[in-house]
């Protein structure tokens, strides 16, 4: 089924398009699955040359579909693409490939032995005599692609060696040696720091204004505001609206990714803290291979408090907070609950004690994927009155318990009995938030709480959070976001290097200061007193 | 009857293919299918077979057990063999050398010395694993082949029964020959009660339910504060237990000795491996899984017998059912992985 054009899409190429650069069009895109899952519903998607398109939705709302039709991974039940006006049908990610468009997958699939050269040209090498390898020329034209769009990656390198934002450019370089016209990053900022997200960005300008098509698939509205021209929202498998990004705002855009008003920040407010929950003194932490990752930690949490750990990925934080729940490496040092020290007893003693934890990876730790909603609700409080009546497990308190928390936590699930892993992201993060507080424990451990949640979702775990506080329990939270620590945190501490190089109050805390302390620099170090690291 | 009917169906479907294969071999080879195939109903569940297949059954369930329990935790217990075989020889060892002792009490000590003998051996793999970082797979594999050897040295040169000229112990005396009930041995019920014990365990107790997501998600168990190194050395201990107890079941019935080389050949220990395995570590599942592919043995003896179907095809035909059985209940996760 096709609809009709909307009129002036295709005539409508910039000026500045390169020759070759590309209109892509997605008219009344279905795809049903076989177990009945309607994924992509009559969806119109078209992108223009010289544009950064995001294509937003929350999870589940068929963006991922989308993409994997457009990129040749899937077939499409209905519909059709026009590359130009005309109509193609990949049966591969090849045939996508040759026709221009080139995607960036979330995981990187890249050979860590290899050079960036080896590993661009991979499967699309350069040969001399029609046989050879041309490993020179690899090399030239990855330098060259490199340089033009100023990417700032050494063709010589090693990939074992590189960031996360260098192995993402790598991948950008992979389809770029294979001259996409049409570029697809799925989600690419969710494994960047702040500076990484912005040098990201850089080079997508870079790319655009060279004509190339950008489809960002996200659901940070900060960042879709930041840097597009136009948006698509999906929802339910339909596309809802497509904006541009200069004519909205994100209040708008969050009303058509969720079909209702969200509060986007959720205002912060403050706490009264009472005494002391948590607190620690001198804790050093090393990981298995012996490396010191935390450093003389000294810190105390509040009852009714929320404190917020700030610092770029791997300087310590969740390794503090391991730690602090009885698990991780080897630890020295005092961590007292409400005044008695635990540091010698076990991950199960402290939770029996009152340590709750929530961590940040909530598939491969903080649940069981191919468990029950309602085993990964009851594990860990399994030992306990309500879920055991004396030598045994009580069945009909579990089926109970479980119950409780998804009505008031307001979990998607047709059963309990389904297993976890069918959850979306937010989904399951609200299992695990409600089964860490619905123990009443005196102190909640959170490690990066909303990454790779929903806006909804994120919404109310952070209504959760400050209700939970509100109740007089201690929080310690850790978050990529500082946007997530302003809206919650009553105080900041920053790690750097394994140690709390800053601790701000609410009051005191700003953006600035806390990024410059998440690089190292703080008052001592600029005062010339020693910092190892 | 709702929830595990559709689990249910596709291994029906499988066995249906598996015998349409078994079905068009023996055509070609010029035998009658559904005489065969009466056969192996009539020969092993029949007046005169059912006998024989759970006398077979009982050390096949025993080491399913003793797989499925560890499996459950997601441990691969390769060591079946030396549990098996060290609980037979500790039981012929008490029965030589407390020969006096009155009935009952004769075999709860043998079976009780060939239990803790069984998690002894269960046990030492997994401090290799939690200690030195020896896979237990490896480790719990490896260690069957010297005890069986030192078993055949004591059988064939301590224990020898030296009038019969076969590698053999002496007969055990009467207090510790398992009492028979009619045609159905004693042996069974101390089955039952291992049965009982483990499906308690696995499903009723906090520990099955923590042994059970420590197989899902070890990582997840960990953090949930389950000491999950220290759980691999009891379930590993509990499954050499149940495989020694096992050993011992065998020794103390019919021909009531350790003949060298009797608790291995018949495979007893891979047959087990096997149900578990396909079971996918449920006890209730690795018990049924154990009394078929017994069935399907003593079954595929009997059609050779009063068949025209040679031997080799029998073989073939309960290979083919047991990989159409393995394919389908591997597909059937995946698709449930899938639409998941």
């Amino acid at each position: 089924m096709t609809r009709p054009l909307n009129g002036g899409v295709t005539a409508g190429r910039p000026q500045s398009a390169a020759p070759g650069a590309t209109t892509v069009e997605m008219r009344g895109i279905s795809k049903w699955y076989s177990n009945g899952v309607m994924a992509n519903d009559h969806v119109d998607l078209v992108l223009n040359p010289g544009e950064i398109h995001a294509l937003v939705g929350e999870n589940g709302a068929g963006k991922s579909t989308l993409m994997s039709i457009l990129c040749g991974l899937e077939e499409p039940t209905d519909g059709e693409i026009r590359l130009d006006g005309q109509t193609v049908s990949f049966s591969s990610p090849v045939s996508a490939s040759e026709a221009g468009i080139g995607m960036v997958h979330q995981e990187f699939k890249l050979f860590p032995s290899l050079t960036v050269a080896e590993n661009v040209a991979f499967r699309a090498e350069p040969t001399r005599l029609g046989m050879f390898l041309s490993r020179r020329e690899a090399r030239e034209r990855v330098r060259e692609l490199a340089d033009r769009y100023r990417l700032g990656v050494d063709p010589n390198a090693k990939v074992g060696q590189l960031s996360v934002g260098m192995l993402q450019r790598v991948e950008i370089l992979k389809a770029l040696h294979r001259d996409a016209q049409v570029l697809i990053l799925d989600e690419p900022t969710a494994v960047l720091t702040p500076q990484e997200v912005d040098d990201l960005f850089a080079v997508l300008r870079e790319l655009r204004d060279a004509g190339r098509t950008i489809v960002v698939v996200t659901h940070k509205l900060r960042e879709v505001m930041a840097f597009s021209d136009r948006i698509t929202v999906l929802r339910d498998g339909r596309s809802i609206a497509t904006l541009t990004t200069s004519e909205t705002n994100p209040a708008e855009v969050a009303h058509h990714m969720t079909g209702r008003d969200v509060d986007l920040d959720g205002r912060y407010n403050a706490g009264s803290p009472a005494g002391v929950a948590l607190r620690v003194d001198g804790l050093f932490v090393q990981n298995e291979l012996g490396v010191m990752v935390v450093s003389d930690a000294n810190f105390s949490v509040r009852h009714g408090e929320i404190v917020g750990i700030a610092g770029v990925a791997g300087s310590g934080q969740t390794e503090l907070i391991e730690s602090i729940a009885g698990l991780g490496g080897h630890s020295s040092g005092v961590v007292e609950l409400d005044g008695t020290d635990i540091h010698q007893l076990s991950a199960a003693e402290r939770r029996r004690k009152g340590i709750a934890y929530i961590p940040e990876d909530r598939r491969g730790v903080g649940s069981a994927v191919t468990a029950s909603v309602s085993d990964n609700l009851a594990m860990g409080f399994h030992r306990r009155a309500p879920l055991r009546k004396g030598w045994r497990l009580d069945r009909a308190a579990m089926k109970r318990h479980s119950a409780d928390i998804i009505e008031a936590f307001g979990i998607r699930v047709s059963h309990a009995k389904v297993e976890a892993g069918t959850l979306s992201g937010g989904n399951l993060q609200k299992v695990i938030v409600g089964r860490e507080m619905s123990h009443d424990s005196a102190v909640l451990l959170v490690d990066q709480p909303t990454r790779g949640v929903d806006i909804g979702a994120i919404e109310n775990i952070h209504g959760r959070l400050r209700a939970y506080r509100d109740r007089g329990h201690a929080i310690v939270l850790t978050s990529a976001e500082l946007s997530e620590l302003f809206a919650l945190a009553d105080r900041i501490l920053v790690m750097y290097g394994g140690r709390v190089v800053a601790e701000y109050p609410r009051a005191d805390a700003t953006e600035a200061k806390i990024g410059l302390a998440m690089a190292g620099i703080t008052q001592q170090t600029l005062t010339g007193s020693e910092e190892t690291t | 009857m709702r929830a595990w009917w559709p689990s249910l169906r596709p291994m029906l479907i499988a066995l249906g293919i598996a015998l349409a294969i078994g079905a068009a071999l023996m055509l070609i080879s010029g035998s009658n299918p559904l005489q065969a195939y009466g056969q192996i109903i009539v020969g092993s569940l029949g007046p005169n077979g059912w006998a024989a297949t759970l006398s077979l059954a009982i050390p096949v369930i025993g080491c399913a057990l003793a797989v499925s329990l560890p499996l459950r935790a997601g441990l691969i217990n390769l060591g079946g063999e030396g549990q098996l075989v060290g609980g037979g020889i500790t039981a012929v060892v008490v029965g030589t050398y407390f020969a006096d002792l009155p009935f009952p009490l004769s075999l709860i000590l043998a079976i009780g010395a060939a239990a803790l003998v069984g998690a002894v051996i269960g046990f030492v793999p997994a401090i290799m694993e939690n200690k030195l970082g020896v896979p237990l797979l490896i480790s719990s594999l490896l260690l069957s082949y010297p005890i069986v050897a030192v078993t055949s040295f004591l059988v064939r040169f301590v224990l020898l029964d030296k009038g019969t000229g076969l590698p053999q112990t002496e007969t055990l005396p009467a207090a510790f020959q398992m009492p028979q009930f009619g045609k159905v041995t004693g042996a069974l019920f101390v089955l039952i009660v291992i049965i009982a014990v483990v499906i308690v365990i696995d499903r009723m107790l906090p520990a099955g339910f923590e042994i059970r997501m420590t197989g899902l998600n070890r990582k997840f168990s960990g953090y949930s504060g389950v000491a999950v190194s220290r759980m691999t050395l009891w379930v590993m201990a509990a499954g050499g237990m149940i495989a020694g107890v096992t050993g011992a079941l065998v020794v103390t019935a019919f021909p009531f000795r350790f003949v060298d080389g009797a608790l291995i050949t018949p495979a007893y220990v891979w047959t087990g491996l096997l149900a578990a395995m396909l079971a996918r570590a449920n006890p209730v599942g690795a018990v049924v899984a154990a009394v078929f592919f017994s069935a399907l043995q003593v079954g595929g003896a009997a059609m050779e017998r009063e068949t025209f179907v040679p031997r080799e095809l029998s073989s073939i035909l309960q290979a083919v059912i047991i990989i159409v059985l393995a394919g389908a209940i591997a597909l059937n996760a995946r698709k449930k992985q899938k639409v998941a």
